[in-house]
């Protein structure tokens, strides 16, 4: 009896191992559903549909399209796709049901205009799906469930007054378990950013993480006097889950005020370690219960605004001989590091911008070197700039070449910091930052092909003007993503020669992603760059072009009968 | 604006102009920040404001109602009237406007003092999370009006406390009994929120799929728990001072 009990436990510690060691190079690619923001909550960008391929890429054509017919603004989306139906969401929060192989219109829901004006930009990003539910948030800070078959609405729940936290959500949700968590906007006003879980199944809350730890929590002496009450912090986009660390990963914002230290930071604060805490920073966050399991600080006192609320990467990876279950983020300011995503250790960082003035460098252990700090009653010009060396659009991965696929923009800001005092809800950047071409250039982008593990640059293709759509790698060894001109692309993964292109009518600045239906693979981008925030900014540096409005999803594939 | 300073005498009224100098620091701190409008009205993010040849009236128009659709929000709640006013004819001043015919005015409204002022803070303070009282109430312009607006203010803490609340039913909603506030029942649905905890949640249940009874065990004393008895007393002097009966 004890034999046999001893028999099985073994097995089953045989089995639960070689499942936590699975996740490595499969776990974060797609297949036929494309079920979350970032593909899998492993956040890869990655289909292993192989179909369209190389070889076969020159004959993608358009297989149909969808109009949304809400021109608000970008159209910025990452579509969601499960069983062959399509889920969009478009920037004023109308979301659409499709049929993903004819583009056929299932139901559709539009979110009612808030009653009253609340601030904060229009925007959405993505939506996501569970518990036969789809989940989004809203311009007036709530979070809305749906039914998932016929688009009704089952519940909403507000997070916070918008009109007083100056907050509000445009990032995807992440549907963990029975649990539906977001991040919000805000942390650039005087706020305290979170993340928030609530109930798939009724709303209601299940835990708050505050990025800023509250009086007699750990890491509150990193904050200066009552400075952590609207020390901002935001995570205001979507993080990634392993699901056997049950760990929910996320990156937060910076500080508030963003480039004016001196009411946040404590006197004789070394910068050489943790300051406002836990801002500009990669977090671990136990999936059940919210709890901080672990941090790493990119930035120690971010004066720049560079923001470490993007996309964390979960990848296997053997760096200096072991393998190590890992995680890649990179941060405004185009750092890059690459941690251990069980305990938070750094295994590496590199830097991926050509023009970098804010520092002279970075060290081996992640330390910044020459700080070029902006100083109140003066104008100091760094590179690149608040817009990000790379924006909130995702980075891609492919487990095949080893590579991040990376959109750069190579750009200067003059930053001129006030200290004007803390107003909560309200604006609390402390700071001009008019953004200008980096100079002595002739392009000022270029997609880029990175090896987490070396640090090392595989290739790079340049390009004239800015890069803020998300790029998208697939098993057929194809990279693609779309510029604002409407181009939409492939490259070759492994050397980055174009090998196709489709006008698509008009700039692109969502997230494009693959998936199939009936055994045919699709590929399908988010097309539509309107005016303002990042997008409007950065355009308005090539006063020359004539941009075009748009908000079209443009879907490919190859011609019937040729596969 | 030093020069404009010496020059108010002769152009414009010094009253006019304090507003404007007063504008130009709300555009500083509200406008001219972020990825928005630039430095004096130039271009950055948001378009170019000086020299377009807007007009005061246009200008107040876009600032209180925002331009749908665009970046552009709303500021009536987000600013005083005072901080609208002197904005307004900032921004007039940039496209040329002499005399912005705006005169500095007292405050709308009363100050809050004391008690009251300390409550207005409480009422909604952050810290507190979903336990603050705009969690469910909306009075001034801040909170989520889940509950009808306040109509009459409890005469004490005790009697807060103690508050009535004959609006939550119990309802039967998937086989759970749980404390709700009914909103509408009709053939799309019945629309009503969970109070089952903070924050309450908005639910809307097939038409015809949940029951209502009258009565609750939910007490209004049992989400107030994040203020001690002085504090609810300064927010009891608050809502005496904004809501009159």
């Amino acid at each position: 009896m004890i034999d046999r009990m001893r028999f099985w436990v073994i097995l089953f510690t045989i089995v639960m191992i070689t499942i936590s060691a699975a996740p490595a190079q499969d776990a974060g690619a797609t297949h036929a559903d494309w079920p979350h923001y970032g593909g899998t909550q492993f956040s890869w960008r990655y289909s292993a549909l192989d179909q369209i391929n190389t070889a076969n890429v020159k004959a993608l054509t358009p297989a149909w399209l969808f109009q949304t017919g809400d021109y608000a603004e970008n159209l910025q989306t990452t579509p969601i796709v499960e069983n062959g139906v399509m889920y969009l969401i478009t920037a004023r929060a109308r979301v659409f049901a499709l049929d993903a192989a004819t583009g056929r219109e299932i139901w559709n829901y539009r979110y009612p205009e808030p009653a009253r004006s609340v601030p904060g930009f229009v925007g959405n990003r993505g939506l996501a799906i569970g518990d036969g539910k789809v989940f989004f948030g809203t311009k007036d800070n709530y979070m809305v469930a749906l039914d998932q078959k016929t688009g009704r609405l089952l519940w909403r729940v507000n997070i916070d007054d918008a009109r007083q936290c100056g907050c509000n959500i445009t990032a995807a949700p992440l549907v963990v378990k029975d649990k539906v968590i977001v991040g919000g906007t805000g942390g650039d006003g005087a706020h305290r950013g979170y993340i928030t879980a609530f109930s798939t199944k009724n709303g209601r809350l299940a835990w708050r993480w505050y990025v800023i730890p509250g009086p007699g929590e750990k890491g509150h002496e990193t904050w200066k006097g009552d400075s952590w009450r609207f020390g901002g912090g935001a995570p205001w986009l979507t993080g990634s889950y392993d699901p056997a660390l049950n760990l929910v990963y996320w990156g937060t914002g910076n500080a508030a005020a963003d480039f004016y230290d001196a009411e946040r930071v404590p006197a004789g604060a070394d910068k050489s370690k943790d300051i406002n805490l836990y801002t500009a920073s990669v977090v671990a966050l136990d999936a059940d219960t919210g709890k901080l399991r672990w941090h790493y600080q990119e930035i120690h006192d971010d004066e720049w605004d560079w923001d470490s609320a993007y996309e964390v990467l979960l990848m296997d990876r053997e760096i200096r001989g072991r393998m190590r279950q890992a995680l890649v983020h990179m941060n405004k300011s185009g750092i890059t590091s690459v941690l251990d995503r069980v305990t938070g250790e750094l295994l590496g960082v590199f830097s991926v911008p050509e023009v970098q003035t804010w520092i002279s460098g970075i060290t081996e252990d992640g330390k910044l070197v020459g700080r070029n700090e902006p100083q109140l009653g003066k104008t100091t010009t760094v590179c690149p700039t608040a817009a990000g060396a790379k924006s909130w659009n995702s980075m891609a991965y492919s487990p095949r070449t080893g590579f991040l696929y990376v959109p750069v923009n190579e750009l200067c800001e003059d930053i001129t910091p006030n200290n004007a005092p803390a107003d909560e809800g309200q604006n609390y950047m402390n700071g001009a930052f008019p953004v200008k071409l980096a100079p002595g250039r002739t392009t000022y982008s270029h997609v880029d092909a990175w090896d987490p593990v070396t640090g090392k640059l595989a290739w790079k293709i340049p390009y004239k003007y800015v890069l803020l759509a998300s790029m998208l790698a697939t098993a057929g060894d194809l990279v693609f993503t779309g510029n604002p001109e409407g181009e939409f692309y492939a490259l070759d993964a492994k050397s980055g020669n174009k090998l196709w292109s489709y006008q698509t009518g008009a700039g692109n600045r969502g997230g494009s992603v693959s998936y199939s239906v009936n055994g045919r693979q699709y590929i399908a981008t988010s097309t539509g760059w309107h005016s303002s925030v990042v997008g409007g900014a950065l355009l308005a540096l090539f006063p020359d072009q004539d941009w075009r409005l748009g908000s079209t999803l443009v879907v490919f594939a190859l011609p019937e009968g040729s596969r | 604006m030093r020069v404009l300073a010496i020059l108010c005498t002769v152009a414009l009224s010094c009253a006019a102009q304090n507003v404007a100098k007063h504008g130009e620091q709300v555009f500083a701190k509200s406008c001219a920040t972020g990825y928005c409008h630039g430095v004096k009205g130039g271009a950055s993010g948001a378009p170019r404001l000086a020299g377009r040849g807007f007009n005061q009236a246009y200008i107040n128009n876009v600032v209180t109602r925002g331009i749908p659709g665009t970046g552009m929000a709303s500021f009536s709640t987000t600013l005083s009237p005072a901080d609208l006013k002197a904005v307004v004819a900032y921004v007039a001043t940039l496209n040329g406007a002499a005399n912005t015919e705006v005169e500095e005015q007292a405050p709308s409204g009363s100050v809050l003092t004391g008690d009251a002022a300390r409550g207005a803070r409480l009422f909604k303070e952050a810290v507190r999370g979903f336990g603050r009282c705009s969690t469910c109430h909306e009075v001034d312009g801040f909170g989520i009006s889940v509950a009808q607006p306040i109509a009459q203010v409890p005469a004490s803490v005790a009697a807060l406390k103690a508050l009535a609340t004959p609006d939550v039913k119990t309802g039967a909603v998937d086989g759970e009994s749980m404390p709700v506030l009914v909103l509408s029942e009709g053939k799309q649905g019945t629309l009503f929120y969970d109070l089952t905890s903070t924050p309450p949640v908005e639910r809307n249940g097939e038409p015809g799929s949940v029951k209502f009874a009258d009565g609750s065990t939910w007490r209004h004393s049992s989400v107030i728990g994040a203020y001690d008895d002085t504090e609810l007393a300064a927010i009891l002097a608050y809502l005496r001072a904004v809501i009159k009966p």
